[in-house]
């Protein structure tokens, strides 16, 4: 069996650009993650174009249609106040996507400077930062989250910034482990030895090879942010009411009376766990072609 | 939701369980256990020690000690009788029997001597005590311990001057005014525990030395899962059906199951690993019904009250024409309609259709009162323009972060406001934090939520009397406060019906709050669960005797599959 | 490696004595502390009520009193009583820690044997219908909602066969079968969801691995296919998979609060979730220390193990 990494990417055509190539070999050898890509471009649109798209308001009350299944006039149904369900997951998209992505990227950010600076350079400060880090994970969760909305109140930047900091922290391990084992290998020791510089080993050497795992993380920290608004809104912590986020709307009345209008709880669900799907499979992919050491085989 | 079906089949089960049991036809069986969702499914017990203090403790701990007074559940609906024994605190007079007391007398109008029944025994409990009998001496010490306690209410039991035993079955209850809740302080109510004299020896508040000559004995408790209670093979009371009597209680164990999640409430119904769930809400029953038709049904109006508090201690809400204006621009009658499906009161707040002599029908109120239950948006805006907000204002409403239902209807009522000008800000908050903010009168302007309604005076007094703790309008007024207390200590009855009655009248005028609907819960049981109509209190959130007496048909549960 | 060790499980308990205090603080700074919720019981409550039933709980000494108090008693094994229930906190945790322990180890063995030959299999055959397809389930596992899978499993089956798992929690040692009735579905649902980040970690790190000079040597050397995988990439792509264990343990310990609450397991989650919600301080404090102390042991093997996994990792 060979995993040739030559045949995985082809030849490519010069004279394209960096980023048009990119597309192409995107869509050409990882269409499954080409596809995650385009799904969540969509429901990006959706986000942005949500005022547009929406045929009402997304706390348009009308109680003599509630729990109205899914027909011409509610392509999605309507709640337990009537409101149009089409509407609420489209305005709900746009709220996904900004928690999603702020609270991945200060995630990410985090973990990566604190990976980085102290998986490479190691001893006391490395060790200190370890134990803090460890102190910060042996936290349950709840209590931090609670503490902090607690006494913040509810809303949108505070959570964002709560799961950037709760993510971020603890993936920091990952980044760091990941620059520990590259330090580890040959041809830092060279780099070192020929005496570059610190920020110039970072930079060259050690970013680029644990960009993978970076991406991963990111793309994972998307899934992962919204899923756990999610999970904060069913503790009833999340983005306070009228805001029609995804998370609100599968907790709740519509998820205790699912059965009474199954499109209330179905929608909303189906709709994180496609977002959350597709934003992983692209990040996968992006993995794969974004690989310094396949770049390095060519 | 078709009430009609409801109601059908509450009156067929009614029926079959009356015509079942006053004929004598059937006999009870012994055994078995009862897997209840109580009316508190979610809570777990907070404390076993009367003296805490803790509104609860008679639901968790009342399964093992006993009180002077309790509901006689002969006279209950299910029985053919006139009572629902529904409501949390309030026992109508002519429901009251003696449970621990014998009979009672008053000596003189300020002395009630109550005659305890001879020979109720406490049990044996090894560390505690030996089993010996009851005397008045317990009750002294009972009643001394809680009122001592640190965690006692100030002033509860002002109106007492002093307890004694007069002999060893005799208690005399010395008071220095009348007091009509003289029977519910320390008779059925919520800090009326007897327990023996023994445990001032030992840590009362450790649920394992709980001893007392009730029904059923702790022997199992995990916190935020499940208390599990035996029967007392030696209790003393016995079940009257036709011309038997029966030791009692019928079935080997209660347990109380704690189960937060809605869907897996009614899943464990629905499945039998619940025999009984004491409360459905009205959007789950049709659906229940259909997936499960045998399930028993009975329907009772929530004895807690809904409502939008106004803090009317600071702008904009200090103009009665703001409050007056804010209830008439929502409309109340599409709520009870489209958003209970017609399972809701529109008034039952703050007094409650049970308070039979004490309430008065919205109908019969002044104009100006029933104004406010009527949509009116146009006069609304123009109160609103009067009180000097023409384009309206906005306000924060603070509400408990779990509570579907108030989580829903904000929203809806937000919608309604929005149409005279008036924006709502929702700030929901973690239970405790909300409740506090109350305690400690922090809130904000606006403050959704509910409120027991417990009796006809407590309704009135801790809402609106000054400083008190659960008054989020923050209503004071010294001539109010001091006609209540009057009502209170008023001896003749319909005097004081028609007193408690006016004061609701001009509380409700006021609008101290937005009056909301009240809604209709749901009581389930499977067939097999007898000698039970969805009675949920005989005594202040003390369900225990009602417990005692149900049995379960062995022969019907099995024949269901179970 | 010794002195390693030993400065590491020396380095618990500044950690701990670090985290102990930012808890036991910040669980008093939550709006609305134990005292307000007491109260609000009574009809009236007046400060002189507050400053009876402070005295009576202990909570009227400054806070670095109370700290060092609980801080002397905890490290004799005394970790209080309930404010509330008055019963003693290490008994609660006893009783709770087994449930959650073992919710924990069954997600984590189905995370694992799902994860991991996924992992291999889509790295080994990048890009073919298999990896999509084992790669696509493992990773909708992870996009699925927990409490949305947990809802659907717990109201469909009741309405289409009247079953439902079993709600009453029984000991593993009582009865197994009854208790694995009960746990065996939250634990699927927590462990699929898990396996997704797993088996990634796993794929990225043999993708990297197989291509990485040494691997490349052994095939050159000619040796097996199979040992090739097992002995050097698949060792050296555990770090990861390993680091992730470790990462997941405080959930797996305290954090599947979701599912206990949905499918009515008495753990650790609830426990806590709980006790914050009723401020009972010693029970949080206690429920922490439990579940940090875990967490941190936990990670101190974790790290161990890279030395184990890989053996250019040196600890200094």
């Amino acid at each position: 069996m060979d995993v040739s990494v030559e045949s995985v990417l082809g030849p490519v055509r010069p004279g394209r650009s960096p980023a048009a190539d990119f597309l192409v070999r995107l869509f050409r050898d990882k269409p499954l993650g080409a596809a995650g890509g385009v799904i969540f471009l969509l429901f990006l649109c959706c986000g942005i174009f949500a005022g547009v798209l929406a045929p009402r308001g997304f706390n348009q009350v009308d109680l003599v249609h509630r729990f109205a299944p899914p027909s011409l006039e509610f392509p999605l149904g309507t709640d337990r106040l009537g409101r149009d369900m089409l509407s609420r997951i489209l305005y709900g998209a746009r709220i996904s996507m900004i928690v999603g992505f702020c609270g991945a990227a200060l995630s990410t950010v985090i973990s990566v400077f604190i990976g980085v600076v102290a998986g490479y350079l190691g001893g006391r400060l490395d060790m200190t930062t370890q134990r803090a880090v460890d102190a910060w994970m042996a936290f349950p969760d709840l209590v931090l989250l609670i503490v902090v909305i607690s006494v913040v109140g509810p809303g949108m930047p505070q959570i964002i910034v709560v799961l950037g900091l709760l993510y971020g922290i603890g993936g920091s391990r990952i980044v760091r482990g990941a620059v520990v084992s590259t330090r580890e290998h040959m041809y830092v020791h060279s780099a070192q030895s020929i005496g570059a510089s610190t920020p110039r080993i970072l930079w060259r050497h050690i970013l680029p090879n644990v960009m993978p795992v970076v991406i991963v993380l990111f793309t994972t920290r998307i899934g992962a942010v919204i899923l756990s608004e999610a999970g904060l809104s069913f503790l009833g912590l999340g983005i306070p009411p009228p805001a029609p986020t995804w998370g609100s709307m599968l907790s709740g009345s519509a998820r205790t009376y699912m059965y009474l209008g199954p499109w209330l709880a179905l929608v909303p669900g189906l709709c994180i766990t496609i977002v959350v799907y597709s934003v992983n499979v692209l990040g996968d992919a992006l993995r794969d072609l974004l690989d310094p050491r396949m770049r390095g085989a060519r | 939701m078709r009430p009609w079906k409801v109601l059908a089949t509450i009156l067929v089960s009614c029926a079959t369980l009356a015509a079942a049991e006053n004929g004598g036809a059937v006999t009870p069986q012994y055994g078995g256990t009862l897997n209840i969702g109580t009316i508190y499914v979610t809570l777990s017990a907070l404390s076993f020690d009367p003296a805490d203090w803790n509104w609860k403790v008679n639901h968790d701990a009342g399964m093992v000690y006993e009180q002077l007074f309790a509901a006689d559940l002969e006279q209950s609906a299910g029985q053919g009788g006139p009572y629902s024994f529904t409501s949390e605190g309030w026992l109508p007079p002519g429901a009251i029997r003696g449970e621990l007391a014998e009979s009672w007398e008053w000596e003189d109008p300020l002395t009630v001597v109550v005659r305890l029944r001879r020979g109720i025994r406490f049990p044996d409990k090894p560390g505690v005590m030996a089993s010996r009998e009851l005397d008045a001496r317990d009750v002294v010490w009972s009643f001394e311990r809680i009122a001592a306690s640190p965690k006692a209410s100030p002033g509860y039991y002002d109106h007492v001057t002093s307890v004694e035993a007069r002999d060893d079955h005799t208690v005399v209850f010395h008071f220095n005014q009348y007091n009509a809740e003289w029977d519910l302080r320390f008779g059925y109510g919520y800090y009326s525990a007897i327990l023996p004299r023994e445990l001032a020896a030992v840590d009362t508040r450790d649920w394992r030395n709980l001893v007392g000559t009730g029904p059923f004995r702790l022997t199992r408790f995990v916190p935020g899962s499940s208390s599990t209670y035996e029967r007392n093979p030696d209790y003393w009371d016995r079940e009257r059906m036709g011309d038997e009597t029966y030791p009692i209680p019928f079935v080997d164990r209660v347990i109380y199951r704690t189960i937060k999640d809605q869907a897996t409430q009614h899943t464990a119904l629905r499945t039998g690993k619940i025999d009984i769930l004491e409360v459905v809400p009205w959007l789950a029953v049709e659906y229940l019904e259909q997936t499960t038709p045998e399930l028993q049904w009975a329907r009772y109006l929530s004895s807690v009250g809904h409502f939008l508090a106004l803090r009317v201690d600071r702008e904009p809400f200090d103009d009665v024409r703001v409050r007056r204006a804010l209830n008439m621009a929502i409309d109340k009658r599409e709520i009870v309609e489209h958003f209970y499906g017609g399972n809701a009161e529109l008034f039952a707040y703050p007094m409650h259709p049970d308070f039979a002599g004490y309430f008065e029908p919205l109908e019969e109120m002044p104009p100006s009162v029933q104004e406010l239950f009527a949509y009116d948006p146009v006069k609304a805006r123009r109160l609103l323009a009067e009180a000097g907000y023409p384009n309206g204002f906005r306000f924060v409403v603070q509400t408990a972060a779990i509570d579907p239902d108030g989580n829903d209807m904000l929203p809806l009522i937000a919608g309604y406001l929005a149409k005279v000008g008036v924006v709502v800000e929702i700030q929901p908050l973690e239970y405790a934090a909300f409740l506090s903010a109350m305690t400690t009168k922090t809130h904000a302007a606006g403050y959704l939520m509910r409120s027991g309604i417990v009796n006809p005076f407590t309704s009135l007094r801790k809402s609106f009397a000054s400083g008190q703790t659960w008054n989020p309008s923050m209503w004071a007024d010294p001539e109010y406060d001091r006609r209540i207390e009057a009502a209170v200590r008023e001896r003749d009855e319909s005097e004081r019906q028609r007193k408690i009655r006016e004061l609701t009248a001009e509380m409700v005028d006021q609008a101290p709050y937005v009056w909301l609907p009240t809604p209709y819960n749901y009581v389930a049981w499977w067939p097999w669960v007898r000698n039970y109509g969805g009675e949920l209190r005989a005594g202040a959130v003390r369900p225990a005797p009602i417990y005692a007496r149900i049995w379960i048909d062995h022969e019907l549960k099995r024949k269901l599959g179970f | 490696m010794r002195t390693y060790v030993l400065r590491r499980l020396l380095a618990l308990f500044p950690t701990l004595l670090f985290a102990s205090i930012i808890v036991f603080v910040s669980v008093r700074l939550i709006p609305g502390d134990v005292i307000d919720l007491m109260l609000a019981q009574n009809d009236i409550s007046a400060d002189q009520d507050r400053a009876r039933v402070e005295a009576a709980l202990g909570l009227d000494r400054p806070m670095h009193v109370q700290y060092f108090r609980w801080a002397g008693a905890a490290l004799q094994g005394d970790l209080g009583r309930s404010l509330w229930q008055n019963t003693p906190v290490v008994e609660q945790l006893a009783e709770r820690l087994p449930i959650s322990f073992e919710l924990g180890v069954l997600a984590l063995v189905i995370a694992l044997s799902v994860a991991i030959p996924i992992g291999v299999y889509s790295a080994l055959y990048q890009d073919t219908a298999g990896d999509y397809l084992t790669r696509s389930f493992s990773i909708l596992m992870l996009a699925i909602p927990g409490f949305w899978l947990g809802t659907l499993v717990m109201v469909f089956p009741s309405v289409w066969w009247r079953w439902a798992p079993e709600l009453e929690y029984t000991g593993f040692f009582e009865n197994p079968v009854q208790n694995l009735r009960q746990m065996i579905v939250p634990a699927t649902i927590l462990g699929l969801s898990l396996s997704a980040v797993t088996m990634r970690m796993t794929r990225t790190m043999m993708l990297e691995v197989l291509r990485q000079d040494y691997v490349r040597t052994a095939r050159a050397k000619g040796l097996p296919e199979k040992l090739v995988v097992v002995r050097h990439a698949l060792r050296n792509g555990l770090i990861p998979v390993v680091t992730l264990v470790g990462l997941q343990a405080p959930f797996l310990i305290g954090g599947a609060v979701i599912m206990e609450q949905i499918f009515v397991i008495p753990g650790m989650g609830q426990l806590l979730l709980d006790a914050v919600s009723q401020r009972d301080y010693p029970i949080v404090s206690g429920v922490f220390l439990v579940v940090g102390a875990s967490v941190l042991l936990i990670n101190l093997a974790v790290d161990l193990s890279y030395g184990l996994l890989d053996p250019n990792v040196r600890y200094r």
